[in-house]
């Protein structure tokens, strides 16, 4: 009796809590929908997108504990310019808006921190996550404390069991990402800003980082059907189904992007499959196809290239410093078989010969760049990075010096942290659908920040001449943009490359382009080539390297000047080692002119005396990296535009 | 219907939520005074525990478990109270916090909700109009030079009706038609301040500085950003008057709280 009167309270109670809005969201995509039918859509990308796809918020399980405080509704309003207070209480300013946003929060345990801080004491059963309730309510040093166990549970596989009970986190899932859904939809402004649907997954087997952001196309009506994937343990071949299902089900379209091969003790880029065996065309097929852009910098570090495997390049070393130690977690040291597995420019080598093998090419992928921020704030330049996470903002004076939570005892610093950099996109108008189909075709790339404005463009008959016209019209009609393929028809390649500078920002060194390539036997080959430079005519390469730019830097005051280095540099260039039948790619590296890096800024700011090793880490050459354009026979099938189910329908087939 | 001016003071808000808990609370039989020994355990409150329960382990309570929930409950109460009558509750950074919260969180909970009427954001956006007003757009020819000099002669040359291609830069040599912020992305903030001080329609000007170097610059347009009408842009007004409400009502109702307390900071 008394029961069922109990029960009928619940549903009462439940109904109530359940009932606000549901046609809110309905009035919302109608909004969307018609906002998005009107921006013009360009003939092709005519103005580079800005954007960061990697952000987590208050509902990101470290980022709560490490203190952040500032939701997405403030990660947005940031990014779009605004002025919003820091969850310590500083004010916070991007000198330019962002085009674009993926706000990236954790799916494993998304809002739990935020729920165990608020949940009443009297429920929390497991001593484990009562003790942490208890740390995070208790002071922001006892809750980073709290966050750090939590992260080591999660790498070592040791979580309280209530964290990983599917049941109990699709509920506390469903309702966060529900709202955050409608949130961003009432964000978006087609045309002038655009946040995009998303999530990181964050698999670590082990505490080596294969983590993913993942990246919807679409909005409520498509994203609300499903909810974030998550899953320490994977394989990763668990989240192209996940990502199957999704297309298969919604009919909409999503993309994955793997971040930190750099702490991943070589498993992002093996040459095997992820269960170890040979890699199989299939499997090949179906990673580039859901992966088809790579970040290669952000915050913990920079995995474009690496000494070790790249010796002659004496650019190789940025950002590697630290991270290079070991695995996330620093649980597993690294050792230098491993690099291989780890950093992109050799990642992309290994994609020439595992295409060699199968015929098709896993690692074709695009780079972009993105903070990794757990501040809610997207800041990706030096003069104004508000850390990695909460506990780093720039209140905190000596942030530089400090050891770093994880892997204190073998020494990763706060100066090892970069800034962050930028993802630059070729889209045709700053729309959802028009941002991601450019990333699906790896029309994108990396800065460290500088907002340069880079094009690339491959062919066989580009010339000088062609600056004189309608150049861009020129690269799209008769050649490929940054991304993609030409088909080798026996002549070398020829590729238009311009670079101009961040208009707020400093000159430019030298553009570079890299190329990789497979011969004959097998063997895997790179070289850098300096394409152009500024005072090319007092600047004469010797011995096949074009001396160093100079440097303006002031250490005393953080500033520098332009007085060397060139607004823009831009050149047609032929590969002068081409040989027909040998498989290549060729992206670009441009370098700007050295400039203070965060950590000078933050010493001068607070007159602090950073060590030897981090004062000659304090000034750097800011960079981009363009997606590659490939070189080889024509594809044996053609990428189909659409590939929804594509793989899950082939294999019941097969 | 209109209702007062009064009734729409967050204030007056925040004041009728506090009597709605007193009233709810005493009627409940809430001891107002935490040194009672009645403990009134009511069925709405034997439904909250069952509901929490469910939230966590997706399954209703059996009775038993739920008898136990409520033992639990009882036994936590008690000494709650005890622990109040002791003063526990004074020094104990973790309740103070959470307690902390809890106020916040009922001063801004019911902005959270409500759908503002068209009114309020008409209103709302009469009085923020730079938030909401388009942005200025400037249509303009320029030519870029690395060198002042050189960008001094052409202006000349310019002038006197000649034609100049300046030097070679990936920068449009004409804009249509262009935001601020579009145009400042392109050309740095610096050149577009300096097309804010020209008169439109006026020949070649400058040189101006650029972070690439020296400009001429032909500004043919500017027009004004004009706010627009609230049907176009009803999301942003809202989106802008709900984020700001709830802040201001957490802040107007601590003010409330704090205006009533004298404090001493001893430095």
């Amino acid at each position: 009796m008394a029961g069922s009167r109990i029960g009928a309270a619940c549903l009462a109670l439940a109904a109530s809590l359940a009932l606000a809005g549901c046609d809110g969201a309905e009035r919302e995509a109608q909004r969307a929908a018609d906002a998005e039918a009107a921006v013009a859509i360009a003939e092709f990308p005519q103005q580079v997108l800005w954007g960061d796809t990697h952000l987590h918020t208050d509902n990101s399980i470290d980022a709560f504990g490490f203190g952040t405080r500032l939701g997405p509704e403030e990660a947005l309003k940031f990014a779009r310019g605004d002025e919003v207070t820091s969850s310590t209480g500083t004010r916070a300013r991007l000198s330019r808006p962002l085009d674009f946003l993926l706000i990236a929060d954790h799916s494993d345990g998304l809002g739990a921190m935020r729920r165990l801080y608020d949940a009443p004491r009297l429920l929390i059963r497991d001593p484990t996550l009562r003790r942490w309730h208890d740390m995070m309510h208790e002071s922001p040093e006892q809750s980073q404390r709290a966050v750090a166990e939590l992260i080591d549970a999660a790498a070592t596989d040791s979580l309280p069991e209530a964290f990983r009970d599917p049941e109990g986190r699709e509920e506390n899932m469903r309702e966060i990402w529900d709202a955050h859904l409608r949130l961003i939809d009432r964000y978006y402004e087609p045309g002038e800003f655009t946040p995009l649907a998303g999530f990181e997954y964050t698999l670590m087997p082990g505490g080596n980082n294969l983590h993913r952001v993942v990246m919807f196309r679409d909005g409520y009506a498509r994203t609300s059907q499903v909810l974030p994937y998550s899953g320490l343990q994977g394989p990763i071949d668990d989240l192209w189904d996940y990502m199957d299902a999704y297309e298969e089900a919604t009919g909409g379209r999503t993309l994955a992007i793997p971040h930190n091969a750099n702490l991943s003790n070589g498993l992002m880029f093996e040459l095997t499959d992820s269960q170890g065996g040979p890699m199989s065309a299939d499997y090949a097929r179906r990673r580039a196809m859901r992966e088809p852009v790579v970040e290669a910098t952000q915050i913990k570090g920079d995995s474009e290239s690496h000494p070790f495997l790249s010796p002659n390049d004496e650019f190789a070393a940025f950002g590697d410093a630290g991270w290079e130690l070991g695995n996330l977690p620093l649980t597993e040291r690294k050792t230098d078989t491993m690099l291989a597995g780890e950093y992109l420019r050799e990642a992309l080598k290994r994609g020439l010969s595992i295409e060699q093998r199968t015929g098709v090419n896993p690692y074709a992928f695009g780079m972009i760049g993105s903070t990794d921020s757990h501040t809610s704030l997207a800041t990706g330049d030096e003069d104004n990075f508000f850390g990695k996470h909460t506990g780093n903002d720039p209140a905190i004076e000596d942030r530089a010096l400090e050891p770093q939570d994880l892997g204190t005892e073998v020494g990763r610093f706060g100066w090892h942290y970069m800034a962050g950099g930028y993802a630059a996109v070729w889209a045709k108008a700053n729309t959802r659908a028009e941002i991601f189909d450019a990333m699906m075709r790896r029309e994108v790339y990396a800065t460290t920040g500088p907002r340069m404005t880079v094009r690339l463009f491959g062919g066989f008959d580009f010339t000088e001449e062609d600056w004189e016209g309608d150049w861009v019209r020129a690269g799209y009609s008769r050649g490929v943009p940054m991304g993609g393929k030409l088909v080798d028809e026996g002549k070398a390649p020829t590729f238009m490359v311009s670079a101009l500078k961040d208009p707020e920002g400093a000159h430019l060194d030298r553009v570079q382009v890299v190329k990789g390539w497979i011969t004959a036997d097998g063997v895997l080959h790179e070289k850098v080539h300096d394409i152009v430079w500024s005072d090319m005519g007092e600047r004469p390469m010797a011995r096949g390297k074009v001396p160093a730019v100079g440097d303006t830097v002031d250490r005393e005051t953080a500033t520098y000047t332009n007085t060397i280095g060139a607004p823009e540099l831009r050149a047609v260039w032929t590969d002068p080692d081409y040989r027909e039948g040998e498989s290549a790619f060729y992206y670009v590296r441009v370098l700007a002119i050295p400039t203070p890096r965060w950590t000078l800024y933050d010493a001068v700011r607070f007159g602090i005396e950073l060590p030897a090793e981090a004062m000659a880490d304090a000034v750097a050459q800011e960079r981009a990296y363009t997606s590659p354009i490939w070189l080889g026979r024509a594809d044996p099938a053609p990428r189909a535009e659409r590939q929804a189910g594509w793989f899950a329908r082939e294999r019941f087939r097969g | 219907m209109t209702l007062p001016r009064w009734t729409r003071e967050p204030m007056v808000h925040f004041l009728a939520a506090g009597a709605a808990l007193f009233a709810v609370f005493a009627w409940q039989g809430e001891p107002a005074d935490p040194a009672s020994r009645t403990i009134d355990v009511s069925l709405e409150d034997r439904a909250r525990l069952a509901l929490q329960y469910e939230r966590t382990m997706k399954r209703p309570p059996t009775d038993a478990e739920l008898d136990t929930l409520t033992e639990q409950y009882v036994r936590e109460e008690v000494l709650y109270r005890e622990a109040l009558r002791l003063g526990l509750d004074r020094d104990d950074a973790v309740v103070r916090k959470r307690m902390a919260n809890k106020m916040d969180f009922l001063a801004q909970s019911m902005a959270e909700t409500v759908e503002p009427s068209d009114e309020a954001l008409v209103k709302w956006l009469a009085d923020h109009p730079e938030r909401f007003a388009r942005e200025v757009r400037y249509g303009f020819d320029q030519r870029f030079f690395a060198d002042r000099a050189a960008a001094e002669a052409a202006l000349g040359r310019l002038r006197a009706g000649g034609a100049v291609e300046g030097e070679p830069i990936s920068l449009p040599l004409s804009i249509e038609d262009a935001s601020r912020s579009r145009a400042a992305e392109q050309f740095g903030e610096a050149f577009v301040g300096a097309l804010d001080g020209m008169k439109p329609g006026t020949g070649w000007l400058g040189p101006v500085a650029s972070g690439f170097g020296w400009h001429v610059v032909r500004l043919r347009t500017r027009e004004a950003g004009e706010v627009p009408p609230l049907a176009e842009i009803r999301e942003r007004v809202e989106n802008d008057w709900r984020a700001e409400t709830i802040a201001r009502r957490r802040d107007e109702a601590y003010a409330l709280l704090r205006g009533a307390y004298r404090v001493a900071i001893a430095r």
